[in-house]
């Protein structure tokens, strides 16, 4: 891989995140950073830095108060531009501890009340995870155009109305973490999509990992953080039983536990046992126990507990409709009351909302192949891949597709 | 950055002028800008009178029309702000959290335009 493009996807958010504390600007960060960029590609090549990082930062950080000079010539400001704390390019360098701070901070930032609630994970995305704006708008199931105008307006808000850039005290909390954890949820689904761990949000994934470490020690006594903290847990533990030798997917009922990591099994158990000591579990909770449902199988040959599954995605939906929950509870569905029940409740979805959500093409091609209707379930498996699929999951459709068209 | 708060109540419970509840809230506004002026964060502000004093020009293409009270309807009236010199939006929205109100009603903060 080229230094650039690992540098971008090892350290952008951070680099980002950085800039964006020390200049208290969202667009002068995302712009300097991008230009830093630019000039990294022209220059690299030939020069290649000794620490790529530290190279991206002080070139971005050059361009911002290049940024921020001119702009307030424009202006006529009396005063400079008060000059950002000069440690922090040194700290970048040397202090593994700043990476998730700043990074929460300006996730505190970005979900600041403020802040429209249906544009404060969308912001975080773009601006600490490095998700363009059509990953964005594709994952709030939204167009383009509407996403980058939230992401404009709500950039806009927090510069023109003087939201601080401080993590907030404990008593904001309450009022902020519920809109932190839903953007780390998205942020974090995100990275879990990449099976192979190798495309550029992979590295989100591992820093979750540290993410919430620090949100859990900040927050002790908060259920959520906690069931959060456990979530991300499992699902990695799963990482290296998510592809065959071929970098085709294997779907969670065909990993084989052996291969399940089981010092994160045993952290998030202990998260999640903590969690539930804090009262009557909510969403995040029982989609963290899901998980552990998952993650109680020990062999191959064990069946997975489909009937526990389903009643935790009943008690998920009495929290409120969630067409992602329902596309999944459909599939342990299908396992306790058999296909033609399942696809019953699939066909009674918004097929017109949710017609770009590739799972519930994937998964109603499988419902449609185990009962025969042949032709449905290719015409299915197609529509499930023209909506572009990761890798692994392409891998593992096209697959699937072919063992349904040589069946009958 | 200079911001406004404006206070927007249900002006009933104002009506009254020589009630206890009047003496109250305008007390409780002595002691809340008195505080702030102390401090030197305090810029400005005022009570308004009642919306049914308001008379509302509006400009309709290019004419003026005047009209008899507010602009809107509403059961929550502007019934007067304050201007204040805070750090940042949330020091501006503490502040907010502690405008007197006499009953429900809702305190919008508004970043000024700066004058450099």
């Amino acid at each position: 891989m080229a230094p650039l493009d690992q540098t971008f996807r090892e350290t952008g958010g951070r680099i980002v995140a950085a800039l964006a504390a020390a200049f208290r600007d969202l667009d002068i960060a995302e712009e300097a950073f991008a230009d830093a960029c630019a000039k990294a590609a022209e220059v690299w090549p030939t020069a290649p830095p000794l620490d790529p990082a530290a190279w991206l930062y002080a070139a971005a950080r050059r361009r911002a108060l290049d940024m921020i000079r001119r702009r307030s010539v424009r202006h006529r400001l009396a005063p400079d531009a008060p000059e950002p704390e000069p440690s922090i390019e040194a700290q970048l360098a040397s202090d593994a501890r700043l990476i998730p701070d700043e990074r929460l901070r300006l996730i505190f930032v970005c979900c600041h009340p403020a802040v429209a609630p249906e544009a404060r994970a969308a912001l975080t995305l773009r601006l600490v995870c490095g998700l363009s704006a059509q990953e964005i708008a594709r994952a709030f199931l939204v167009s383009e155009p509407a996403m980058l105008q939230r992401l404009t307006r709500a950039k806009r808000k927090i510069a023109e109305a003087g939201v601080s850039f401080e993590v907030p005290g404990p008593e904001a909390w309450p009022e902020r973490l519920a809109a932190v954890l839903t953007t780390l949820e998205v942020a974090y689904a995100r990275a879990h999509e990449d099976a192979a761990g190798a495309g550029p949000h992979a590295g989100f994934a591992q820093e979750m990992l540290g993410l919430t470490t620090v949100l859990v020690e900040l927050l002790p006594r908060e259920q959520d953080a906690l069931a959060f903290a456990a979530l991300v847990r499992y699902a990695e533990a799963r990482r290296p039983a998510r592809l065959d030798p071929e970098g085709t997917m294997v779907p969670l009922d065909r990993q084989d536990p052996a291969k399940w990591r089981d010092d994160l099994i045993a952290e998030g158990e202990a998260l999640l046992r903590r969690a539930g000591s804090l009262g009557p579990p909510g969403p995040i909770p029982l989609r963290a126990a899901l998980h552990s449902a998952w993650c109680a199988r020990r062999t191959l040959d064990e069946p997975p507990p489909w009937p526990a599954i389903l009643s935790l995605y009943d008690a998920l939906l009495s929290f409120g409709d969630d067409p992602f929950v329902r596309v999944n509870r459909v599939v342990a569905l299908a396992e306790v009351c058999g296909p033609a029940a399942a696809l019953a409740e699939l066909e009674a979805l918004d097929a017109a909302r949710l017609a770009g959500f590739q799972p519930l093409h994937a998964v109603r091609a499988d419902l449609l192949a185990r009962l025969g209707r042949r032709e449905e379930a290719l015409e299915a498996y197609d529509q499930a891949l023209a909506l572009g699929p990761a890798e692994a999951e392409r891998r593992w459709l096209i697959r699937r597709r072919m063992e349904t068209a040589l069946e009958g | 950055m200079q911001y406004a708060l404006l206070i927007f109540e249900d002006e009933n419970a104002f009506r009254d002028t020589h009630g206890r509840a009047w003496e109250d809230i305008l007390a409780a506004h002595g002691a809340f800008a008195g505080e702030l002026a102390a401090k030197g964060i305090l810029k400005g502000g005022a009570g308004l009178k009642t919306s049914d004093t308001a008379t509302t020009a509006r400009k309709t293409g290019g004419q003026y029309a005047l009209h008899d009270g507010p602009y809107a309807e509403a059961r929550e009236q502007l019934g007067g702000f304050y201007i204040v010199e805070a750090a940042s939006l949330d020091e501006a929205l503490a502040l907010a959290k502690r405008v007197p109100l006499a009953g429900d009603g809702s305190v919008e903060v508004r970043p000024l335009i700066d004058e450099d």
